[in-house]
């Protein structure tokens, strides 16, 4: 069956939509054009439909099959009465089977204006006052290089979403980007590493999205989070996200969850994906991840940077894979060793690890060759320098299962560690603040209270032999991981009350503002 | 003794000061290896914090060295 067809009887849309009944499309959109009663002022009787059929056909064929190709659409067609139409018939019906109501609207819409511009087709209109003329609104007038004259607006361009360089790839067609749009992914982390992925994961065209992430932007982040503008600083990331990526590609779904995520509520929140890609930027949340992902036996796309460098692995429990814990057994580091906030980072450096892990991602989705199994890669973006490191499966796991994994928790508990408070308050109270922040930092953003300097790897190394355990200790630092971690070392090591302070500095009201 | 290259990353290439270098090295295993750089360059983290790789492959700290081959020490890094 040709996708562009004349007929010179009356059409039926109920039998024309059967014609493209497809229990594995979710969608169906379709137009009908009618002959109107009215053109340019005068009043129309009825019409003639003339069409030099040949040429007609095949570009009118051409158009659907653009259609189906650009947009990834399951099947298409339309139909043209040629001859004698009345007031109200149907003139031109088009139809659109999708996996998706947006490329079924989408593609609905290119036909028919593809259409009205290129296929040779006109028509005679019979006016009320007995007078008659052919018009051929767009196709003549366009090949006359004539002003056609008549005050009515045609469509602008719809600007429709054109997958067709993707698709172009051989290993990608329409079939893979059936496949994207079929997928859901979820995104932990919105930030440096979560920006491209969500970016090209969006342009792409996987169906659905999770962004998670319980942050708010900052104007720090902006540097390296394209995601975002100077206008989003104090939004909530995931929903500043949904929202820019709608507008990049309005027909797919993106589901922003405003959460951190929680040894409670990880397992949930994986299970909404076909693949999991972690980009958060911290021990505990990467490891909740991974370890989520393998309980649930999902593929999971992580990446880590550091100033200059990354480092990427694919777990994948699915295919009997290593994972992050074959390389990494212990878990809490945090604090220990840096983070973006803490250590600095150049914007494109977790722009390229972010770039690879959508690359991952698509590769699984697509089925594509050259994926990364029971590897690591690290790179040296300052030398260039690319390492594909041999990470073999730890001695001991099977199948499916990781047995450094028995359930989900965040292995190190805040609990009884971390104190919400302001600095003016925590003062008063008779703790001693103890600032562990590098001295570039401090003089950054010097806080007003008394304070003691003692930036972490000192106070790590000294602490346990010159803290007071008969006093208070209130750790600060930026964000409030550091001083976790610390707080946590040191309680280990036998000094009782050291506290964390919860949030970190960056939480702290400012002292302008207290006073008003 | 044998000769080999060393590829330092994130804290290491910090604490280094170069992100590598070629050395002679006394020490028969990687982890003897990295006792040695640790004393050296001032090294903060512990050998069990790390992950050593020799010649593109993850390996046992009781590795021997060989001559000519290319060490890389990496640290955990959790930046995003």
């Amino acid at each position: 069956m040709s996708g562009f067809e004349f007929s010179q009887e009356p059409l039926d849309p109920a039998q024309l939509a059967a014609g493209l009944a497809d229990v594995a499309a979710g969608g169906y959109a379709s137009f009908e054009g009618w002959v109107r009663n009215e053109n340019e002022g005068r009043e129309v009787r009825r019409l003639d439909y003339q069409a030099f059929e040949e040429l007609a056909i095949k570009e009118g064929g051409r158009i659907v099959a653009e259609a189906i190709r650009r947009f990834g659409v399951r099947g298409a067609r339309c139909v043209h009465r040629l001859g004698e139409l009345e007031l109200g018939e149907l003139a031109v019906w088009v139809g659109v089977s999708s996996g998706h109501r947006a490329e079924a609207f989408a593609a609905c819409r290119y036909i028919i204006d593809e259409v009205k511009h290129r296929v040779p087709i006109w028509k005679k209109e019979h006016y009320l006052d007995g007078d008659s003329g052919w018009v051929n609104c767009e196709r003549c007038a366009e090949a006359a290089g004539a002003h056609h004259g008549h005050p009515h607006h045609h469509a602008e361009p719809v600007p429709v979403y054109d997958y067709s360089r993707q698709v172009a790839l051989k290993e990608v067609g329409p079939a893979g980007q059936r496949r994207l749009a079929a997928a859901s992914v979820v995104v932990v982390g919105a930030g440096g590493l979560g920006c491209p992925v969500l970016s090209y994961l969006a342009g792409a065209g996987v169906g659905t999205l999770h962004v998670v992430d319980g942050d708010v932007v900052e104007a720090s982040n902006l540097h390296r989070q394209p995601l975002y503008s100077l206008a989003d600083a104090g939004r909530g990331k995931a929903e500043s996200a949904a929202e820019r990526l709608r507008a990049l590609n309005p027909g797919i779904t993106i589901e922003p969850h405003a959460l951190r995520l929680t040894a409670s509520n990880a397992a949930g929140l994986v299970s909404l994906g076909d693949v999991i890609v972690d980009c958060s930027d911290n021990f505990t949340t990467k490891f909740l991840v991974n370890d989520a992902a393998v309980l649930a036996g999902k593929p999971a796309v992580l990446a880590s940077v550091y100033q200059y460098e990354g480092q990427l692995q694919v777990a994948r429990p699915d295919a009997g894979g290593s994972c992050l814990r074959c390389l990494w057994p212990e878990a809490t580091r945090d604090g220990l060793v840096g983070n973006c906030a803490e250590s600095g980072v150049l914007g494109p450096v977790p722009a390229v690890l972010g770039s690879l892990q959508a690359m991952e991602v698509l590769k699984l989705l697509l089925g594509l060759p050259g994926q990364l199994h029971d590897e690591v890669v690290v790179i040296d973006l300052l030398s260039l320098d690319q390492y594909r490191l041999r990470a073999p499966r730890a001695a001991g796991c099977a199948g499916g299962r990781c047995n450094r994994i028995t359930g989900l928790s965040t292995q190190a508990s805040a609990a009884g560690l971390e104190i919400e408070t302001t600095l003016d308050a925590a003062e008063a109270d008779g703790y001693c603040i103890v600032d562990l922040r590098e001295p570039d930092e401090v003089s950054r953003m010097p806080i007003a209270a008394e304070n003691r300097a003692w930036p972490l790897a000192r106070l790590l190394d000294e602490g346990p032999a010159s803290l007071d355990p008969a006093r208070r200790y209130l750790l600060v630092c930026s964000h409030g991981v550091r001083s976790l971690a610390a707080a946590s070392h040191l309680r280990a090591a036998g000094i009782p009350r050291v506290f964390s302070l919860a949030g970190g500095l960056v939480r702290q009201p400012r002292r302008e503002d207290t006073r008003a | 003794m044998p000769r080999v290259r060393l590829k330092y990353y994130a804290l290491l290439r910090e604490q280094s000061g170069c992100s590598e270098e070629s050395i002679e090295s006394g020490a028969v295993d990687a982890a003897g290896l990295y006792e040695e750089l640790a004393a050296r360059h001032g090294f903060s983290l512990a050998r069990e914090q790390l992950k050593v790789a020799i010649n593109a492959e993850f390996a046992d700290w009781s590795r021997p060295l060989a001559d000519g081959d290319e060490v890389v020490f990496i640290p955990p890094v959790a930046g995003g």
